[in-house]
């Protein structure tokens, strides 16, 4: 059963028998010339943020010839931008992909369908709002955005557009997390007591100062900060390491943390909500370029009970555990293990009363929303409803402590610290509107 | 087994003396944070954000007053007064208002005023913020057109239609006024 994977093209084709007819003849064309479901069309692609991250969608979009075309890259570093338009025209053999160095300009083509966000977390929200309001359907790379405020405008933004917005939180796609998750749902470990999260170390130590280092040739510094506040260039907190400064990002607890408790809110049927309270004691450096946690420790609470605690785990890397009364069960990306085997033989037998729907790959899932309308297995309501999660850890051990949270309301119940931590302002001319 | 190597504790005396000859050696955390430089030391930086968020609502007005005072200093930098503005936004109030609003003319400090402004609830930052729109130009205009809107200020909605049509004001500026407005209709919708 899956009633968010509907048809993809090439089954629509193979169900269809008319696969020879399209494949003779390929051709793209824009979303206003032809309906956009039209399932011999191929999917226009534009990517923003050619870093790090980008390698995870180039490989799979640029070997799906058939079913997706790259138009056009961007980035503010000039030698990345060239080199990812390179990359894309020499596996389709001409010239056609054009870079940019201003998402803008990207956004507002009209033969362009979706947009991938690809960006530092603090470009997240404008990038993808700009797309959606430029009529583009959007994957956001995770977290969703940067603050709590930023999410809700964005998820405002896909209702508001009637946009197809996919969070990039891929375990959603992979049937190991999915089975474990529908299996707690159904009680498999009888009553929850908790979830571990463990998430790997954060930021190394680079000292108590930094030199500011004049702005390498290419790179747009100004409009790599964008909205985050002004700073000198340094080459230790642009590319990558962007995410071990709280301007940009929150280091673990948003980049892997986003995929681990997404599961435990999944499991806990907490996608269209959140936990009632939360607690932290995160180490921070008193110094330095680096401001997020060296060392994070929060957590949250929900309304059932249930508290999810997630740490950083030094050696080992990243997992979830779920612990019931009848066991555990501890998943990450390469294993899975469980107290006893019978948990792990059960949880593949067939007929649970409560299924979760089922993707097995997060950007077939996407493009095939982006065909049908509905919404995607990670649509960002509930890519929101987790990076809250995090966010409300990073602002639990900030202010070091108890919190109470209304997820109905969206805010802390009785501190208004708190709730100024939820959003921040913007460099100009940057502004969440 | 060996011998303590420890070294023995002062008696009392010597350490009342120690503690004098110290006196006034250490800088106040509060007054040197204004004077941080992008890249350099940070920690008495981290030592008042430290203390302010321990600060409990009703001592707020306190540690308000001696952000104000750090702010007036002589001497402050870009850094460090970015970085009291960053707590003025933590737990600013309308007493704050008067010295954001003066930064907000100043080019250097406008950016880092607005933050603070817009995240201090009450009718007095609406108003320093609204009266901004006089003062400052171009892209620095435009984000305080943009801190209008997320407050949701739609007493400014005149000005603002003012800007959107006013064709000597840069695209930028009447780019943020169009956006402010539906962002404002929407909101109030």
């Amino acid at each position: 059963m899956n009633p968010v994977s509907p048809l993809s093209r090439r089954r629509f084709l193979q169900q269809s028998g008319l696969a020879t007819v399209v494949a003779a003849a390929p051709f793209i064309l824009p979303s206003g010339l032809r309906g956009q479901n039209a399932p011999s069309r191929k999917i226009t692609v534009g990517i923003v943020g050619a870093g790090n991250i980008s390698d995870s969608h180039f490989g799979p979009l640029l070997g799906d010839p058939e079913n997706v075309r790259i138009l056009a890259v961007c980035d503010v570093d000039q030698e990345r931008r060239d080199d990812a338009a390179a990359r894309v025209n020499r596996t389709y053999g001409n010239q056609d992909c054009k870079a940019y160095g201003d998402f803008r300009e990207l956004n507002r083509r009209t033969d362009i369908d979706t947009v991938f966000v690809c960006t530092p977390d603090h470009w997240h929200a404008l990038v993808a709002i700009d797309a959606m309001r430029n009529g583009k359907d959007v994957y956001v790379e995770k977290p969703l955005t940067l603050t709590i405020h930023e999410g809700r405008a964005l998820v405002a933004a896909a209702r508001k557009y009637n946009r197809v917005a996919q969070h990039g939180t891929q375990h959603r796609s992979m049937k190991r997390f999915h089975d474990v998750a529908e299996f707690v749902r159904n009680q498999g470990l009888g009553r929850l007591e908790r979830i571990d999260c463990y998430i790997p170390p954060n930021n190394r130590h680079v000292g108590a100062t930094w030199k500011p280092e004049p702005v390498p040739a290419g790179l747009d510094w100004d409009m790599w900060l964008g909205p985050a506040p002004w700073r000198p260039y340094t080459s230790l907190g642009c590319h990558y390491n962007f995410r071990f400064i709280s301007e940009s990002a929150y280091g673990q607890v948003t980049n892997w943390g986003a995929h681990y408790l997404d599961i435990g809110q999944w499991a806990l049927d907490m996608d269209a909500s959140g936990p009632v309270e939360v607690e932290g004691r995160g180490e921070f450096p008193s110094s330095g370029l680096f401001t997020n946690a060296t060392k994070v420790d929060f957590t949250v609470r929900y309304a059932n009970g249930v508290p999810m605690h997630c740490r950083t785990r030094f050696e080992g890397g990243g997992t979830v555990r779920f612990v019931g009364e009848r066991g555990w069960l501890d998943i990450s990306r390469n294993r899975m293990s469980a107290s006893n085997n019978d948990l792990l033989r059960e949880m593949q037998a067939p007929g649970k009363k409560i299924q979760l729907p089922l993707s097995n790959n997060h950007h077939e899932n996407f493009f095939a929303c982006v065909r049908s309308r509905q919404r995607p297995i990670a649509d960002v309501e509930l890519g929101h409803r987790t990076t809250t999660v995090c966010n409300l850890g990073q602002i639990g051990m900030v202010l070091g402590r108890k919190l109470r949270w209304d997820p109905v309301k969206e805010e802390f119940v009785g501190d208004e610290m708190a709730n100024r931590l939820r959003g921040r302002a913007m460099r100009s001319p940057w502004a969440l509107t | 087994m060996c011998a303590a190597t420890a070294s023995t504790p002062a008696a009392p005396a010597q350490r009342n003396a120690d503690r004098k000859s110290n006196a006034g050696a250490t800088p106040d955390p509060w007054e040197a944070c204004v004077k941080i430089e992008y890249g350099g030391d940070r920690s008495f930086a981290w030592s008042v954000r430290e203390e302010l968020i321990a600060t409990p609502r009703e001592g707020w007005p306190q540690a308000e007053e001696r952000l104000l005072k750090a702010l007036a200093l002589p001497g402050g930098t870009e850094a460090g007064r970015a970085f009291v503005c960053q707590m003025l936004a933590m737990v600013g109030t309308a007493k704050c208002v008067p010295a954001l609003a003066a930064l907000l003319k100043d080019t250097k400090f406008t950016e880092s005023a607005r933050y603070a402004l817009e995240a201090i609830p009450g009718s007095e930052a609406s108003s320093a913020l609204r009266d901004g729109l006089s003062v400052v130009e171009g892209r620095a205009k435009a984000g305080v057109i943009g801190s209008i809107a997320v407050r949701g200020d739609t007493s400014a909605r005149y000005s603002l239609a003012a800007i959107k049509g006013n064709p000597s004001e840069p695209a930028i500026v009447r780019e943020a006024a169009t956006r402010a407005l539906e962002h404002l209709a929407t909101a109030k919708a």
